[in-house]
């Protein structure tokens, strides 16, 4: 089963459970380690650029914004080497913890959470740090999926390979189907309680990625997107949704409606990055960021620096990088066991969403739901949760080269 | 990477192609809107708020002074402590100002929480209390703030970051009540004073009474402008130029600060004195003017109150209170906007008319009987005095009433014959009452509300008010005043409703008659009677008269001058005048019922007056003197430096309430004891030097 024999004289000798220091140095996915410092160096520049006058103008340091994110970044980095060194069975113990932990989180911001934006999701921990449990969540959730597919596979394997060493494709049974249902039901009702919807919409969408990877019948795939369809026009029908979220929804569809209201960040990101051309205005000459017009420029909105002051080409580029991101992370899938591909692929389609979904609202094609741009927008909780994915990532792909 | 031969090969690469599909469409989807938005899109949006814009906080100028015709301060500026929070710096610290308002809070005797409401902006979200200022202006949170409490903040500045004291002026009054109705007050500014003028700021001060009211244009001044830049989220990054206020300029008054507080003072004693003789003295007035400018020196009005109710608003329990009529209604200005009717001081008038058109002479003697049945009724002279065949002298001497009722019924009856013969009727009385300025406002410069026009009865009002109120006479009538206990008056009240009912629209020779002694429908505001017997005095000028005398810029320099008018000259030859004088100059002593309280005193001969008592319908009589003085006279006229009226409700005759109240004011002018409290015993006759204003420092 690997490509290297092991001595046959030393059968009972246990595989250590961190990788052994030689492999430790090799088996990296460079080129995706580097796409992610990549975007996290341009949201560093990005954020500096949508902070720096605001600071100015209340007499704080223009550069504060831009050193806590480079150190995020650095902390992130140090998370993704940890998880790189991740082997399957830490994987497994590592899957529900994160699940538990994030969980605990989820249930913690209620009662010690503080309220941004009109959603109460940040557990303060001091020194100006604020965690959001629901970033972690997405992590714990896919992790988690991906053990109990794999757990119930090689049980069923176990149970049938002695009779019949059939090939693994078989799909997930229906107890299987309703037992991931009811790992992302939870955390969602959670999060949607707190209210942020489009945490809720990327959990649901890794969560998807997650059962098409693992294989489930195109039934449940397409049973479960009906319902999703079915619960947002009840959700929008009943009531569900929070007034202010329906507006930012309907603003959407109807932008020019109320400039100075629900749909003013939407209109005021869209002057900036019409602004910006082909070349862009250039970094620091933005007059739409520097004159603060877009609310939450240097975290839901940070894609509209990048659209202004670097236009097409440093829009344009962002996007390439989130596909080439997402094409490295294929690539691991593809090459990866079952645990592996379904943690890569729920990571895949996490980030991919997000960014669509982050993008598309700088550029009014979707509605404005409050999820960061991983890498690129400031924000500790999620940078930290992105190091880890990619260690992760990093440490599927190390696996799949034994 | 190749694949090992001997690896389980993907089992789902068809799935994962979904993936790969799911991702390159999204990522071609957000190429192809950014590709759109960036360059297709031919209708790009653009920015149309500025970059930068500018906000004004407005500076509110400080009030003009008002000042005595010699200068002195009768309404001042104080400066008192404000303390104002900017919340803009609130907001932009770590806790949004948490701290500060906990500390400020306890200092202020309020909590954080309302601290944090009052100085949050208003808005359809915010509900009351809230700051209905601009957004970025500093909050007020503590006017005229104790001395503990800005020492506190301004010693410890550092706990207080974005919380100052700044310095504002609010009016003072530093003799108090002192000439409050002509005075005014001011009042915050509404939404209709806004509506009426644009430029009025929220932050302004608007005069809604008296001379505050009058000239409030020119006392209010130019507000100052602090420019303050914003950015779009409306916070302040920065201050920008800064146009100081610019103080109102100062309104001198032709009010002589000695004489207003002497009549004053003399009002309140008689007041009190006809009170002790168990009379009820609900009020009184005193009018001193300048008959030869038409200038107002003095007005008083008993009771008064204090102007300082009104700084920072008057609470509805104090306003209650000032207009109170069982309290008098103290804000009502009786000098000015009182109507009474005016007794025997009403036969300058009378005589006028009678002599100017020939219905009696000034050498023939008439009847002063003790009484006289006109039209039915009886009249009589006051305690039904005697008298024979008197002159007109001694009829005004004396004040004897039926001396003036035959020749006024004659007039009437006179004029029904007219009328019979179908020509127009006459009414000389009448005429000559509207020539010395009866039913008309004075024009004084105060409010049109604040200037009472007085009345008299003549047959076209008498009919049309008939025709008006005929169904409530008749209903009256027919009631018959149930409520009333007292069984004459309401027999009298009744009898009156009935006559109304029927013969309301008739007017009768008793009714010349009344008028003819001030009583009946007449009546006149003491500042009136004073224009009235200025006329007397000046050859038959009536005055529109003036409280104003010039306007002074903060510089020092006369902005302009205020000059009475002539509004018209009553038709009376100047020997009538000669004749009216010497009749009722108190030189003739005993002769002259207004003398009796001078009798003796060292001005005796170089003063003159006519009492009036004036009968009201349930109620005490009203006591009247109209005096002048100190007199020169010169081929006969009579020339005076002051017309003096003073007028007490329900305190008996006018030479025993009046007399002696007019006297201590005639003492204090003419230097009886002493120095005189007006030099020279004259009206000042050039406007004071007004020292250029010290600039108020402000923020």
């Amino acid at each position: 089963m690997t490509s290297t024999a092991r001595d046959p004289r030393a059968p009972f000798v246990l595989t250590p459970p961190v990788m052994s220091l030689e492999r430790r140095t090799r088996g990296y996915d460079i080129p995706l380690a580097l796409i992610a410092l990549v975007l996290s160096l341009i949201g560093a520049l990005l954020v500096w650029a949508a902070t720096r006058d605001q600071q100015l103008a209340q007499g704080a340091n223009p550069q504060a914004f831009l050193y806590r994110h480079l150190f995020n970044v650095v902390i992130a980095t140090g998370l993704m080497l940890a998880a790189a060194r991740l082997d399957a069975r830490l994987l497994r113990l590592f899957g529900p913890v994160v699940y538990l932990a994030s969980l605990g989180g989820l249930v913690a911001v209620f009662a010690v959470g503080t309220t941004i934006n009109g959603a109460q999701a940040w557990i303060r921990v001091g020194g100006g740090f604020e965690l959001q449990p629901s970033e972690f969540m997405k992590l714990g959730l896919i992790v988690g999926m991906a053990v109990l597919f794999t757990r119930r596979a090689d049980e069923r394997r176990s149970r049938s390979d002695r009779a019949d060493e059939r090939d693994g494709d078989e799909p997930p049974s229906t107890t299987d189907v309703l037992l991931a249902i009811g790992l992302i039901a939870v955390p969602l009702a959670l999060i949607m309680l707190q209210p942020d919807l489009g945490s809720a919409m990327v959990l649901a969408c890794a969560t998807f990625g997650v059962l098409i990877a693992a294989g489930v019948r195109a039934r449940w795939t397409v049973g479960l997107i009906a319902l999703g369809v079915l619960a947002a026009i009840i959700s929008v029908k009943a009531g569900v949704l929070q007034g202010y979220q329906l507006e930012r929804v309907t603003s959407f569809t109807h932008p020019n409606h109320d400039v100075q209201g629900a749909a003013y960040n939407v209109t005021q990101a869209h002057i900036a990055i019409a602004d910006g051309g082909l070349f862009g205005t250039g970094l620091f000459r933005g007059p739409q960021t520097n004159g603060g017009f877009v609310p939450e420029q240097q975290t839901d909105f940070i894609f509209s620096v990048a659209g202004e002051e670097f236009g097409l080409l440093g829009g344009g580029l962002v996007v390439a990088l989130f596909g080439a991101l997402c094409w490295r992370g294929l690539r691991i899938a593809r090459d990866a066991d079952d645990a592996g591909r379904l943690v890569a692929v729920g990571i895949v389609c996490w980030f991919a969403f997000q960014a669509f979904q982050n993008i598309g609202m700088n550029l009014g094609l979707t509605p404005v739901t409050g999820v960061p741009l991983p890498f690129v927008s400031y924000g500790g909780s999620s940078m930290f949760a992105q190091g880890l994915a990619i260690g992760l990532l990093q440490a599927v792909h190390r696996r799949s080269l034994d | 990477m190749a694949s090992a031969p001997f690896r389980r090969r993907p089992p789902t690469a068809r799935r994962l192609g979904i993936v790969v599909a799911l991702v390159v469409s999204m990522m071609l989807t957000l190429f192809a809107r950014l590709y759109y938005v960036q360059l297709l899109d031919p209708h790009k949006p653009v920015q149309s708020a500025h970059l930068l814009h500018d906000g004004v906080i407005v500076v509110p100028a400080p009030r003009g002074l008002i000042v005595d015709a010699r200068g002195r301060a009768l309404v001042a500026n104080t400066s008192v402590q404000e303390i104002t929070v900017n919340r803009d710096l609130l907001q932009a610290r770590p806790d949004k100002g948490r701290s500060v308002l906990a500390k400020l809070a306890p200092l202020l005797d309020t909590t954080a929480a309302a601290l944090a409401k009052e100085i949050t902006p208003c808005s359809p979200t915010v509900p009351a209390p809230c700051w209905t200022g601009e957004p970025y202006a500093p909050v007020p949170v503590a006017t005229d703030a104790p001395t503990r409490v800005v020492l506190a903040v301004s010693e410890h500045r550092e706990d207080f970051p974005g919380v100052t004291v700044q310095t504002v002026t609010l009016p003072r009054y530093p003799y108090g009540s002192l000439a409050a109705h002509v005075l005014g007050y001011v009042s915050d500014i509404t939404a209709a004073d806004q509506k009426a003028n644009k430029t009025l700021n929220d932050a302004d001060t608007i005069g809604v009474s008296g001379l505050e009211e009058q000239y409030d244009a020119v006392l209010r001044g130019v507000d100052g402008q602090q420019l303050v830049a914003l950015n779009p989220q409306g916070y302040t990054v920065g201050t920008g130029h800064q146009v100081p206020a610019k103080q109102g300029d100062t309104l001198v008054t032709s009010i002589d600060l000695d004489v207003q507080k002497l009549a004053e003072s003399s009002l309140r004693q008689q007041i009190a004195d006809s009170r002790r003789a168990g009379k009820p003295a609900t009020g009184g007035a005193v009018i001193v003017m300048d008959p030869n400018t038409g200038r107002i020196i003095a007005a008083a009005s008993y009771p008064t109150y204090d102007p300082s109710l009104f700084v920072g608003g008057i609470s509805q329990a104090d306003y209650a209170a000032l207009t109170n009529p069982a309290a008098g209604t103290p804000l009502l200005d009786r000098a000015i906007a009182g109507e009474y009717a005016p007794g025997s001081t009403f036969k300058l008038i009378t005589t006028s008319s009678l002599v100017m058109h020939h219905e009696i002479n000034l050498h023939d003697t008439y009847g002063c009987p003790g009484s006289l049945t006109i039209d039915g009724r009886v009249k009589t002279n006051y305690d039904s005095e005697v008298l024979g065949d008197i002159t007109l002298r001694d009829a005004l001497g004396y004040s004897c009433d039926t001396f003036f009722y035959r020749p006024t019924a004659e007039e009437y009856y006179a004029d029904q014959r007219r009328i019979a013969k179908g020509q127009p009727a006459r009414e000389y009385l009448q005429r000559m009452a509207a020539d010395y300025g009866v039913g008309r406002a004075p024009q004084v410069d105060l409010p049109v509300g604040e200037q009472s026009a007085g009345s008299f009865a003549d047959r076209e009002t008498r009919l049309a008010r008939w025709k008006a109120n005929r169904a409530e006479y008749c209903a009256q009538g027919r009631r018959g005043y149930p409520t009333i206990s007292n069984p004459t008056d309401r027999a009298y009240l009744t009898a009156l409703a009935n006559e109304n009912c029927t013969d309301g629209w008739r007017y009768r020779a008793g009714d010349n008659a009344d008028m003819s002694i001030g009583q009946g429908e007449t009546t006149m505001s003491p500042l009136q009677l004073a224009l009235a017997y200025s006329a007397l005095l000046n050859g038959g000028r009536i005055w529109e008269p003036t409280l104003g005398w010039g306007v002074v810029d903060a510089a020092g320099h006369v902005v302009r001058t205020i000059a009475p008018h002539v509004h018209n000259r009553v038709p009376v030859s100047q020997s009538l005048f000669n004749y009216i004088t010497k009749s009722l100059d108190f030189s003739r002593g005993w002769a002259v019922s207004g003398a009796f309280a001078y009798i003796g005193s060292k001005y005796q001969n170089r003063i003159g007056g006519k009492t009036g008592t004036a009968e009201v319908f349930g109620k005490g009589d009203t006591s009247w003197l109209a005096t002048w003085g100190p007199t020169t006279k010169r081929h006969g006229v009579t020339k005076a430096k002051f017309v003096i009226v003073g007028m007490v409700e329900q305190a008996g005759t006018g030479a025993t309430a009046a007399g002696p109240m007019l006297k201590r004011i005639w003492d204090g002018i003419l230097g009886a004891n002493g120095a005189p409290v007006i030099p020279g015993s004259k009206a000042e006759t050039r406007l004071p030097k007004i020292a250029p204003q010290v600039t108020v420092a402000r923020r």
